[in-house]
């Protein structure tokens, strides 16, 4: 087989045919134990602790479901679906479509899900900005059943996320927004497409009928250890009305709470400017929406 | 070990797998579908396009575990396909093949893509093959050929 200098070498492969089952089994095998959906990430980390893969394809967890209480994704949900769903292209949830549009590449996108790429955890995950603006609250089943954890509480690190042993994210749910409520994504590569970001950027503003800013949200990746909210910057909008030096001046401060690292694809100085840059170009964007 | 059926190009296969075997070792590999070539073998390059249930994958990130029960198409599967035909034809004319090893993963994204979408634009047809790596072309006759492709079926 393969010539590959492989040390991945698990000797077990499940398919559960209920989360119980699974559950049961990333209890079985604990840390040498790994949850496989579409496998884009499982297969680049090639883990040699892998004893057992545990396939969640089977478990009906790839779902899009949109009511009056807002929006269901299954974490089993590939993104090529995420992107061209209609209930996720309208209104506000958008930027969850256009964040799954612009994940790797379409091959990519037919297998890798939306629970994976949360769960991975990787700063520059890029469904994640979009899901810390939009308040994603994400559904857990564990041993002890089933609990909801809000997606700011869940990336406590590089590749480090908070599920606990035996625990499988099986939901992400977005609340509805009122109506005069704008967001947007922007993720920047070192090319157009099929690329990690070097700097990606959600933001969500609603808006009074006054035209100030009710809420705020500025989030981003591939910046810190994990991706995160710029609070000091939403802060200064909140109450405002926002104007060009005043949208400014937050994306100056947002670029100021960032701990970028300079890595293969970026300089920390760089990404620090397009931060600002692309922070700034959000905002305008979305106010220019909110005006519309 | 475990045995497996994989049904690749409407025929049922038998084959004896680990757990970690990937789809594209088990084809080339194992059954002999040298049509599916080894690229990056991270996703990245494209050159182990095959469909599964009518979607272009990357088969070195699939496992073969995960193939069974599903339809797997390698671009031998589609040599009757009128569409593929089509596209061949028009690759050669444009110039679009130069070392060929990207052709067999182009081919599969650029029919898939004319199967879910007859008449794609420039952008859709660069966004379709974002996934499919050329180092010898330059990607223009490649989009000339599909779109001219669009253009004859359509007609």
């Amino acid at each position: 087989m393969s010539k590959t200098n492989n040390l991945f070498r698990p000797a077990e492969y499940f398919k559960p045919t209920s989360i119980k089952e699974a559950v049961e089994l990333l209890l079985q095998f604990g840390d040498k134990g790994k949850l496989v959906a579409g496998g884009t990430d499982v297969q680049i980390m090639k883990d040699p602790q892998t004893e057992a893969l545990v396939d969640i394809t089977g478990l009906g967890l790839n779902y899009i479901q949109s009511n009056d209480k807002g929006l269901r994704i299954g974490a089993a949900s590939v993104f090529t679906d995420i992107g061209t769903s209609p209930v996720i292209n309208a209104g506000p949830y958008h930027i969850v479509a256009k964040a799954a549009r612009e994940i790797g590449t379409p091959q990519i996108r037919n297998l890798g899900t939306i629970g994976g790429n949360i769960c991975n955890a990787t700063p520059s995950a890029d469904s994640a900005p979009a899901l810390l603006v939009l308040d994603a609250i994400l559904i857990i089943t564990g041993p002890s059943g089933e609990k909801s954890v809000n997606i700011t509480d869940f990336f406590l690190g590089v590749r480090k996320n908070a599920l606990e042993m035996g625990e499988i994210l099986t939901e992400i749910r977005l609340p509805v927004f009122p109506p005069n409520t704008e967001t947007v994504f922007i993720k920047k590569g070192r090319v157009a497409t099929a690329d990690l970001a070097v700097v990606n950027v959600a933001i969500r503003l609603t808006m009074t009928s006054d035209n100030t800013c009710q809420d705020v949200r500025i989030a981003l990746g591939a910046v810190a250890p994990t991706p995160i909210r710029a609070i000091e910057a939403e802060t200064m909008l909140w109450g405002e009305k926002p104007n060009e030096a005043l949208l400014e001046r937050a994306a100056v401060r947002a670029s100021e709470e960032i701990k970028p690292i300079s890595d293969v694809r970026s300089s920390a100085d760089y990404r620090t400017t397009l931060s600002r840059v692309l922070v700034e170009r959000a905002l305008r964007e979305g106010t220019s929406k909110a005006f519309a | 070990m475990m045995n497996v059926i994989i049904n690749i190009n409407k025929e049922n296969y038998h084959a004896r797998i680990a757990p970690y075997h990937t789809l594209r070792e088990v084809l080339r590999e194992k059954l002999g579908f040298t049509d599916v070539k080894c690229g990056c073998n991270e996703g990245k390059c494209g050159a182990c396009t095959v469909l599964v249930d009518g979607r272009p994958i990357v088969s070195c990130m699939m496992l073969a575990a995960q193939s069974q029960g599903k339809e797997i198409t390698t671009i031998k599967g589609l040599d009757k396909d009128d569409k593929l035909r089509l596209l061949i034809e028009n690759f050669i004319s444009h110039g679009a093949i130069q070392c060929g090893y990207c052709t067999p993963g182009m081919l599969v994204s650029a029919k898939a893509l004319l199967d879910r979408n007859p008449d794609p634009d420039e952008k859709e047809v660069r966004t379709a093959i974002s996934g499919n790596i050329c180092r010898c072309t330059g990607y223009v006759q490649i989009v000339e050929a599909i779109l001219a492709t669009a253009t004859e079926i359509n007609e």
